[in-house]
């Protein structure tokens, strides 16, 4: 009964619900408006020929489509801006730097790839080679009885990493709400028990292939049949990961897809080269002068065009009319 | 200067998560900004939503359905700003901008870091617009919108200078300017404005300029300006002002006029117009009506900043100038750089039309051939910064600068905000500055360029109520104001923003460190041998200051 509950039915609804969630924020992000080009300049603008500009600049105050395209993959490969950070010190004038942050979330981010892609066993079939390779490499394949796979403890290392932060920084702690807390302990429930069930407790992996496949091609017969062989500690570990799907598109967790539209990021610093244009706005006249409407009244502010200009201050301004449109020092 | 707190005590407090969802009860002094007169947002030419109502912080007077209202007001902004609506999502509390506020480093205030800041109103937009801040409350980190949780937002999005440095270190750019920006354009909605920036605002949409100066003042101004010169150089100088048919419309910000020290930078401006149109007749014209480059509305919301920036392509069109140069100013380059042609409709008359098929100051004025503004403008935008201009002009041999001249000066280099993070325009200034003086040094690598820290007074925290905020504000930026006065002995702090002009002399007095604050034009100006007048690198005798460019002897 647990299999048919937590290895059929839970596992179908949690990806329905991501991938439906997740389609859902990026179309809900793409929907809105992006009413001004406001790249985050990080270095120098393309200016003359001979003000140079050094090959971090290119990628800090992109011009072209290909430099922020280099910027977005600095970002999303390297977390260039993490990287550039810096600790305050009252009573220091000095540089201090604190890449901690940096390091643990890269140690994290990079464990969870290739834990991901050594998963990626499960769903394909054949395996692709470099697959094995990226396992055996990792894994100082010969070295340890069985396999060590590095990126697996790593990845509890760095979630505990995280996690001390929020628990022992003050700002951080702080920061931190109920959320930020859950989702390291459901990461690390997630990442122990696939250890534990790996090294300790060893479940039927040939059997948790077959049931994946099965799924895959929404045979259901036999997923049902598999599922019932398999032992309960893959199912804590395979419940929590489909709870993790599940509660994807709703969490912080969206970050992934959302760093991918960051305006201050995603745009080239070209506004001098190429207008952007405002969907809402047709920038014909003001929007105060057409007027705002609150709450049922239409709030209307008169336009200070030439005209109304000159009929305001007609006398000083025929004045300078009168001087030829010149200043000159006054006589003494 | 009365108002400055005589000892400034940075009390750290980390209160729970619990805690930071409370909204505060107590509002120091000197951080809290005045809500806005009737006639100011109420005026024929500037007129918000409620503004017909006096109010006080302690009685906001609110309109009876103001929450609608305000929540509208923000569907509306999720819906207009994809910016908004993603940062409101994506943030994940890594902390990596918590200690890169100056405001933070100087207040300790919990809810001065940005992430904080900006959590203050994600947390009504988790219970109104999330299922999970709908179903779990307070255990999502949401909380309900109400009065107190009001009177918070406005606090807190008025101890914001729209500096963006925390957008710099954020990892997927998350920008509290942006944020706190469309904050405001909500408060706005509901009838809560900023006195200090709704005075400009107003005046700037019934004058044209912030300092609210008519045409004659203005001319009086600038007529003051040559007068001075010619005491101080010799020369018989002029401009031109309203000019139909002139090749460039200078603009500047409206401080340029009258403030000190900017007042210097207003004479360095005549001094390389006049060399300009002497040597090789180039005409360049001032104007009355489009006589603001700063811009206010880019404090409070895109509709005022619109308001306030629709007047300058006008003028040109109306001038028939062929393109614009902007002045030393910080938030106008924001403003000018990044919003200005996405707000309005570029100019298509002729002369400008003609002028960006081809960039080449030499089309306008033979002897400059050469200069070239297309390796990233175009007749799109048509705005170039002055110290682009000079750069060009120096690297080109076009003026003839006399290094020696600035001697008595020791400077360093602030990058105003908005300058370096919102446009990129780093290098220009540095090689302006090595090419008209001898001794200029840069302070510690992690506050300039793009990692400045804010004057503390940009984005409408100039206000004199503010005086705690901005002197703790501008700490980090003081301290290394320091470093260099005591490692190199610097003597003037250079920077090209008018708030930038502004503030400093209050704060290095506030902070102890004797030196002097200018702009770089001034030094441009010093250093600019005249020699379409007939001028030799040794004749000047007096700076921009009316001093003597060498020290006498003795002191």
């Amino acid at each position: 009964m647990i299999g048919v509950i937590f290895g059929v039915i839970v596992p179908y609804i949690a990806v329905a619900i991501f991938v439906i969630g997740v389609i859902y924020r990026i179309v809900n992000w793409a929907n809105s408006a992006v009413p001004l080009k406001i790249p985050t300049t990080g270095g120098q603008q393309k200016s003359f020929p001979f003000i140079k500009r050094t090959i971090y600049d290119r990628f800090d105050s992109p011009y072209t489509w290909w430099e922020t395209a280099g910027r977005m993959l600095l970002e999303i490969f390297f977390f260039r801006s993490l990287l550039k950070n810096t600790r305050y010190y009252l009573d220091r004038v000095s540089q201090k730097d604190a890449r901690w942050l940096w390091l643990f979330g890269i140690l994290f981010h990079y464990s969870l790839l290739l834990v991901l892609i050594r998963h990626s066993r499960f769903f394909l079939d054949p395996v692709p080679s470099f697959v094995e390779t990226l396992s055996e490499i990792e894994a100082f394949k010969g070295v340890f009885i069985p396999s060590v796979y590095m990126s697996g403890l790593a990845i509890v290392a760095a979630l505990f990493l995280l996690w001390l932060r929020r628990i022992f920084l003050s700002r951080e702690r702080t920061l931190s709400l109920p959320s930020d807390h859950f989702a390291l302990i459901l990461l690390l429930a997630i990442t122990i028990s696939g250890n534990v069930m790996r090294y300790f407790v060893k479940a039927d992996l040939f059997a948790v292939k077959e049931l994946l496949m099965s799924l895959m091609t929404f045979n259901i017969g036999h997923a049902v049949e598999v599922a019932n062989t398999i032992e309960p500690i893959f199912y804590v570990h395979f419940a929590l990961a489909s709870f993790l799907l599940a509660y994807f598109p709703f969490s912080k967790l969206m970050h992934a897809g959302g760093v991918f539209f960051s305006p201050t990021r995603n745009m080239p610093n070209d506004n001098r080269a190429r207008r952007h244009v405002n969907p809402w706005d047709p920038a014909d006249v003001p929007l105060l002068a057409k007027g705002i409407t609150v709450a049922g009244r239409v709030y209307k502010s008169k336009k200070l065009d030439w005209d109304t200009y000159y009929s305001m201050y007609t006398d000083q301004l025929q004045e300078i009319e009168e001087a030829d449109y010149k200043i000159v020092p006054e006589e003494l | 200067m009365e108002e400055m707190p005589e000892r400034i005590e940075i009390k750290q407090k980390f209160p729970s998560w619990r805690e930071m969802l409370k909204p505060v009860k107590e509002f120091e002094e000197g951080r809290l900004s005045y809500l806005s007169l009737p006639k100011q947002v109420d005026s024929e030419w500037f007129k918000m939503p409620f503004g017909d109502v006096e109010r006080d912080f302690h009685d906001l007077k609110l309109p009876e359905n103001w929450k609608e209202i305000f929540l509208e007001a923000m569907k509306d902004t999720l819906e207009k700003n994809r910016s908004f609506k993603l940062f409101m999502d994506i943030c994940v509390r890594c902390g990596a901008c918590a200690d890169k506020c100056h405001y933070y480093i100087g207040t300790g205030d919990p809810k001065n870091m940005p992430v904080a800041r900006a959590e203050l109103i994600r947390s009504v937009y988790r219970r109104y617009f999330t299922p999970a801040g709908k179903f779990f409350g307070e255990w999502a980190g949401a909380r309900e919108l109400n009065e107190d949780v009001l009177k918070e937002l406005y606090y807190y999005a008025y101890q914001c200078s729209l500096c963006r440095r925390c957008s710099l270190f954020c990892p997927y750019g998350i920008d509290t300017a942006e944020i706190v920006w469309w904050l405001r354009r909500m408060l706005s909605r509901v009838g809560l404005n900023q006195r200090f920036m709704t005075i400009s605002i107003e005046a700037s949409s019934r004058t044209g300029n912030h300092l609210g100066l008519l045409p004659g003042g203005m001319y009086g101004a600038i007529q003051q300006g040559l007068e001075e010169l010619k005491d101080y150089t010799g020369f018989d100088l002029h401009t031109y002002i309203n000019k139909k048919g002139a090749d460039i419309l200078f603009v500047a910000p409206s401080a340029d006029y009258f403030a000190t020290p900017h007042w210097y930078v207003m004479l360095g401006y005549l001094l390389l117009f006049n060399e300009l149109e002497e040597k090789y007749g180039l005409t360049i014209t001032w104007s009355t009506y489009a006589s603001e480059g700063g811009n206010f509305g880019t404090f409070h919301s895109y509709e005022a900043a619109q308001l306030l920036n629709s007047k300058i392509y006008k003028e040109a069109e109306r001038l028939g100038v062929s393109f614009i140069i902007g002045g030393e100013c910080g938030h106008m380059w924001r403003d000018k750089h990044q919003f200005i042609n996405t707000m309005n409709l570029p100019p298509k008359h002729e002369e400008w039309r003609r002028f960006w098929e081809d960039p080449d100051l030499g089309n306008l004025a033979e002897g400059l051939r050469g200069v070239r503004f297309d390796s990233y403008a175009s007749g799109e935008h048509g705005w170039i910064h002055i110290l682009e201009f000079v750069a060009a002009l120096i690297e080109h041999k076009k003026i003839v600068v006399d290094k020696s001249r600035n001697d008595k000066w020791i400077a360093t280099y602030h990058d105003p905000c908005n300058v370096a993070r919102g446009m990129g325009l780093i290098e220009e200034p540095r090689y302006v500055l090595r090419n008209v003086m001898n001794n200029f040094y840069d302070m510690p690598e992690h506050t300039i360029k793009d990692k400045t820290y804010c004057c503390g007074a940009g984005g409408g925290m100039l206000a004199d109520e503010l005086m705690d905020l901005r002197m703790r504000g501008v700490m980090p930026r003081m301290m290394a104001v320091r470093h260099v006065y005591r490692k190199y002995g610097v003597n003037i702090l250079l920077t090209p923003c008018a708030i930038d002009k502004a503030q400093f002399p209050h704060a290095l007095e506030y902070w102890k460190i004797p030196i002097e604050v200018g702009g770089p034009m001034e030094m441009v100006g010093n250093a600019l041998v005249m020699t379409a007048f007939g001028e030799k690198p040794e004749d000047r005798q007096f700076d921009l200051r009316g001093e003597p460019l060498k020290p006498e002897e003795g002191e």
